[in-house]
């Protein structure tokens, strides 16, 4: 589905922020599932392909590729943001009032400036995810709540699962961990798997990597592990020449099997995110090669030797 | 395939090959092999009935047919097992010019005049391309853009079609309806103008599938004894009690003919078999021998025979007419008898036979007026059907179910079409299986729901649940019948939804023409279109039908089935043949039309922009698709924002599904030429390319000329944004149980399928939509780069195959518009 596609309904039960609902996800936990995207995410890492996920708060999304230079959104915008640059529209995100009526987006027939996050009531997205229950229940799916992170808006979150729960719809959270103890408390007994990215087990290149060190995400993973070992799936970023090397993989294969998690998934870095950072105003990171089939299998070998179920996402 | 091609697309998963190397050497015969024309049929049944003038119609289309039967060259091509096919050539078209001498007659003469071409786009590579290379270096003629024929035999065929000029099945018809009939002008402004496909009197019969089982248990010689006591026994009263004695007397003759038919394929294999070297093919050719000494004329000993006594009368029903959409029924339910029975076939062994078989099945070509070739894409839409349930109610998938899935994983033929009867009750070995023929990417098999297609028999046939669950088979693209019981669905061609609403919108008037079709009627409010919509579509329907009425007369004068006749129940017993009556089930003709779901979403967005929001007045609207939305950016924005068919939004599946039922309702009001009501059927094969190439620009944002949306509940391509499965909720709320034959086309990226997980989450898929429950669906695995790709650089792809409708086709043989519709289509990749 394409980015912006979820147009949410009004209603006034409590409101969650998401920029994204995709139907049929079949890589997110088992079975046919429904993926939604919550916004705002307290990590930034360096692979990042959501980076629209990060900022907790609505923003404007410019997709030059299907602008055809109009410049309505020019004349449009209150607060003079736009500005014609070489006969194509640039936004200057410093001078944009975050107006919240997006009137840009409005004045743009081809879509070309969307809005990033839209507000959704629970009751209107428990509806919309309860519209493939079938689907669920044919293929052993799902509901699987990803981001950003989706611990950053904890409220919405539980009141998600907790509705999804009350459908008897299965639950998947993939979440990096980064958030309240209590929040996680509150949701394991709503949550049928969690998805918990791990990316570094050296803290101080953690942080380097992401903007946090791992001190938070590793007592959670234990707490977590702790309680439910069996619920929880560790997916690793492989990013080459930042996660992939010997040291980091033979820790986190030694953590896997310390915390006897059900499995550990390998999520090959992709470019596929890249030119989102342009179209909401960040620089692009450095872009790292990405891994070869026959590095995913040496990583996946390593695994493997310390009995460990390791499989693609 | 991705070896050679740039390793950046998704590789399509399963990737099969012949299963030996003398399948390889097969298939590599075929893919080399130009198109041919074969006269000899034609030519023999032309003398035929040169000689026969007078003779009683049943009496004499048996004759005709049997003189040519029995005076064919049998050809035996190297390594072949399975002997007999429509013509002498490896890819080869039987030109019938007593069904439609006029189209070859205008192209003979250079002026083709018929209207619709400008619509039809021919492909251009693969067997065709090979064609036009042959003709020049051997100074042969290309016949209708792709077929060769020597310049002897093309004088020949020119003097063959000057008989038939006025005796033709189509001059007969034109004779019989052109003059009284009071719609004629508008089904003729209708071809001009593209809201009819092409007369289809040039390939008229077809979605046929004959009673196999019977021809295999008793073989022709207990079935002419059965005919010889009947004769005996008739006891004449009224005058039709008479007749019947023309029709078994018929019977008769046409299994004579096909008895020494054999015999010769038996002579020419003992010929073959003395001069034979090679001690291995000796063998192989004295098998052949001994197999047409035995079959069909009597029960098969073994599982090769049975493929040999099935092929003989499929090929014999084949060629007496000029078929689209002839069926080879519920093959591994026909075969598996012998297949059981046979203690030395391995299955391995019958996998190799069914890649035989299909290669055969393949050869076939067809060669008709330029527009229908256009719309089949030559593809004769032979339609496998597989699994279900028998009669009882018990699974009926079986190991023969698994061998034939095999075969064509691993050969990828275009021909036949495989599909799977879906219940709950089927297999799992079985729908594994065939989700792993689908991650092939040749787009079959497709799926369907047998309980949803048997509760529609029960309602328009009455007939009790156990026959339709026992003889539930496919007939063409996606058109159940039921196998050895019913005559074909012959039917007219398709009604085009999207000129209708160029007609609304034009108040009568056709854009592109200037052609007064209807009245001119301006409404004033959302209701009032809807209305006009609805009485032109009453209108165009029931002349369509009552046309296709008078050309079925004509058909009873010219060209009945006798062959197919006796191997259709209970046509015998009843001494009449299908044109008669003489089948069980009558009520298969239907009422076909494509393109609903673009007028569903224009209404949608002329009630929202007009009515709804006013975002524009109705004249506005008008006055913008008249420009092709030249110079209305932002009007057109708006009308492509508004809701459209396939994302689960009542908004606009409302009204497809008001358009829907009242089509239904409309369609049975007029009996057809059996006199029984006609059956509504959507489907679309290609014709979303040729009408929407007629249609003008359309409310909800199309630009004039786009191709229409495909199938009869597939989304136009791109405008599905929530995923495959608002695709399926959307279709689910149709009652697909009105209907003969439905289409949902869904294509997906390999990523969303991988491994027996993705199988299983394609399985539940299918599961969901048929029990809420659906009909059809059909999908497409393959990475759209590739496919741009192919188009570049279609040299890489020559044995590419892609799902185009109800049936898939050869990528390179495809025209570049129905390429980019297939690329056009959403690609659900997560």
């Amino acid at each position: 589905m394409k980015v912006g596609g979820a147009q949410p309904p009004l209603s006034s039960s409590p409101k969650g922020r998401i920029f994204d609902i995709q139907h049929y996800a079949v890589h997110d936990g088992p079975g046919i599932r429904t993926l939604v995207f919550l916004k705002g995410c307290p990590l930034a890492c360096a692979w990042c392909a959501n980076p629209e996920s990060r900022r907790s708060d609505r923003e404007v999304r410019q997709i030059l590729a299907r602008c055809r230079s109009c410049l309505r959104c020019a004349g449009a915008c209150p607060s003079g943001a736009i500005a014609e640059t070489e006969g194509r529209p640039r936004l200057d995100r410093r001078r944009c009032a975050m107006c919240g009526g997006f009137e840009c987006v409005a004045a743009c027939p081809e879509h070309a400036l969307i809005i990033a996050g839209e507000e959704w009531s629970l009751d209107d997205l428990i509806a919309r995810v309860a519209k493939d229950i079938d689907f669920y229940r044919n293929s052993g799916g799902g509901v699987t709540f990803s981001g950003g992170e989706p611990f950053a808006q904890a409220e919405f979150l539980l009141a998600a699962l907790a509705g999804c729960k009350r459908l008897g719809i299965p639950t998947a959270v993939e979440t990096c961990g980064q958030a309240a103890r209590a929040d996680i408390l509150a949701a394991e007994p709503l949550v049928d798997l969690f998805l918990f990215d791990f990316k570094v087990v050296d803290s101080a290149r953690h942080r380097k990597l992401t903007g946090a060190d791992n001190g938070v995400i590793l007592d959670n993973l234990r707490f977590l592990a702790d309680r439910a070992p069996g619920k929880i799936v560790l997916r690793l970023p492989v990013v080459p020449g930042l996660t992939d090397d010997e040291n980091n993989i033979g820790a986190i294969a030694a953590l896997a099997a310390e915390l006897r998690v059900a499995r550990v998934e390998l999520c090959p870095y992709h470019p596929l995110g890249r030119p989102k950072y342009a179209e909401i105003g960040l620089p692009e990171p450095p872009d790292p090669p990405q891994p070869l089939p026959a590095e995913l299998l040496r990583i996946a070998g390593v695994l493997e030797t310390r009995g460990i179920r390791c499989g693609p996402a | 395939m991705q070896k050679r091609a740039d390793s950046s697309f998704a590789a399509r998963e399963v990737v099969g090959q012949p299963s030996g190397e003398r399948t390889a050497f097969l298939k590599n015969r075929y893919l080399e092999a130009p198109l041919m024309l074969d006269i000899e049929y034609i030519r023999h049944l032309t003398e035929s009935h040169q000689g026969t003038d007078g003779m009683e119609i049943l009496e004499r289309r048996a004759e005709n047919h049997a003189h040519a039967l029995e005076r064919l060259t049998p050809v035996i091509h190297a390594r072949d097992r399975i002997v007999g096919n429509k013509t002498r050539f490896i890819r080869g078209a039987v030109p019938y010019a007593n069904y439609a001498a006029g189209p070859f007659l205008r192209e003979m003469r250079q002026q083709e005049q018929d209207a619709q071409q400008k619509h039809i786009d021919q492909g251009r590579g693969g067997g065709i391309a090979e064609a036009l290379k042959t003709a020049r270096a051997k100074g042969y003629e290309v016949f209708s853009g792709k077929f060769l024929v020597s310049p002897e035999d093309g004088r020949e065929f020119r003097a063959i079609c000057e008989y038939w000029e006025d005796k033709c099945f189509m001059e007969v018809g034109d004779r019989l309806w052109k003059r009284e009939f009071p719609q004629a002008q508008l089904i003729q402004d209708g071809w001009t103008i593209g809201l009819y496909s092409a007369p289809h009197d040039p390939c008229p019969e077809g979605r046929l599938v004959l009673d196999f089982e019977m021809a295999l248990a008793k073989g022709y010689e207990a079935i002419l004894a059965e005919i010889e006591e009947k004769i005996a026994g008739l006891r004449p009263g009224a005058i039709a009690e008479a007749d019947k004695l023309h029709f078994w007397r018929a019977a008769r003759r046409v299994l004579q003919g096909a008895l020494a038919h054999a015999a010769r394929y038996a002579e020419e294999a003992e010929r073959l078999a003395r001069e034979e070297k090679d001690p291995s093919r000796k063998a192989e050719l004295e098998a052949i021998a001994a197999a047409c000494r035995r079959v069909p004329a009597k029960p098969p000993r073994n599982f090769r025979e049975a493929i040999q006594s099935y092929w003989f009368t499929y090929v014999l029903g084949h060629l007496e007419g000029s078929h689209l959409g002839y069926s080879p029924g519920r093959l591994d339910r026909t075969l598996l008898p012998y297949f059981e029975a046979d203690p030395r076939i391995t299955f391995d062994e019958a996998v190799e036979l069914f890649e035989e078989l299909f290669v055969k099945m393949t050869q076939i070509e067809y060669i008709a007026s330029l527009s229908w070739q256009g719309l089949g894409h030559g593809n004769l839409f032979q339609n496998c059907i597989l699994g279900g349930v028998d009669g009882g109610g018990k699974p009926a998938d079986n190991r023969l179910s698994l061998a034939i899935l095999q075969a064509q994983i691993n050969m990828q033929m275009t021909q036949p079409t495989l599909s799977v009867w879906y219940d709950e009750s089927s297999s799992e070995a079985f729908l594994l299986k065939a989700a792993e023929c689908v991650k092939t990417g040749v787009g079959y098999p497709a799926f369907f729901n047998q309980k949803t297609y048997v509760e529609h028999e029960r309602k328009t046939s009455g007939l009790p649940l156990e026959v339709i669950r026992e003889h539930a088979a496919m007939g063409g693209c996606t058109e159940p019948v039921l196998g050895g019981l019913s005559y074909g669905v012959v039917q007219p061609g398709f009604v085009n939804h999207g000129k209708l609403l160029d007609l609304v919108l034009a108040d009568g008037l056709d854009p592109n023409t200037g052609l007064r079709l209807f009245e001119p009627r301006e409404p004033g409010s959302y209701v009032e279109i809807v209305e006009s919509y609805r009485d032109k579509m009453h209108q165009a329907v029931r002349a369509w039908q009552q046309y296709w009425n008078y050309v079925m007369a004509a058909h009873r004068q010219t060209v009945p089935l006798m062959f197919c006749s006796v191997f259709v129940r209970d046509c015998l017993g009843r001494g009449a043949c299908m044109d008669d009556g003489g089948a069980i089930l009558n009520q298969t003709p239907t009422t076909l039309s494509s393109g609903l779901v673009n007028v569903a979403n224009s209404l949608a967005a002329i009630r929202q922009l007009c009515f709804e929001e006013g975002a524009c007045s109705y004249a506005e609207l008008k006055k913008a698709v008249a420009a092709d939305w030249q110079g209305y950016d932002g009007l057109r924005r708006l009308a492509l924002d508004a809701p459209k068919w396939g994302n689960d939004d009542d908004r606009v599946d409302g009204i497809f599904l008001d358009l829907f039922a009242d089509y239904c309702a409309w369609v049975r009001g007029q009996d057809n030429y059996l006199g029984k009501p006609y059956d509504p059927s959507m489907l679309a094969i290609s014709t979303p390319v040729p009408f929407g190439k007629a249609c003008a620009a359309h409310p909800d944002g199309r630009l004039a000329g786009q191709p229409l949306a495909d199938g009869v509940t597939s989304p136009f391509p791109g405008t599905d944004i929530d995923g495959p499965t608002a695709v399926i909720r959307s279709s689910s709320k149709v009652d697909h149980t009105q209907i003969r034959g439905g289409l949902l086309n869904l294509k997906f990226h390999p990523t969303a399928l991988t491994g027996e997980r993705g199988s299983r989450n394609l399985l539940a898929l299918i599961k969901t939509y048929f029990e809420k429950p659906g009909f059809h669906v059909q999908f497409n695995v393959v990475d759209s780069d590739m496919l741009r790709d192919a188009q570049a650089r279609p040299e890489l792809y020559r044995d590419l195959v892609v799902r185009v409708a109800g049936f898939s086709a050869y990528w390179v043989e495809m025209s570049k518009p129905l390429q980019d519709q297939v690329i056009g289509r959403t690609e659900h990749c997560l």
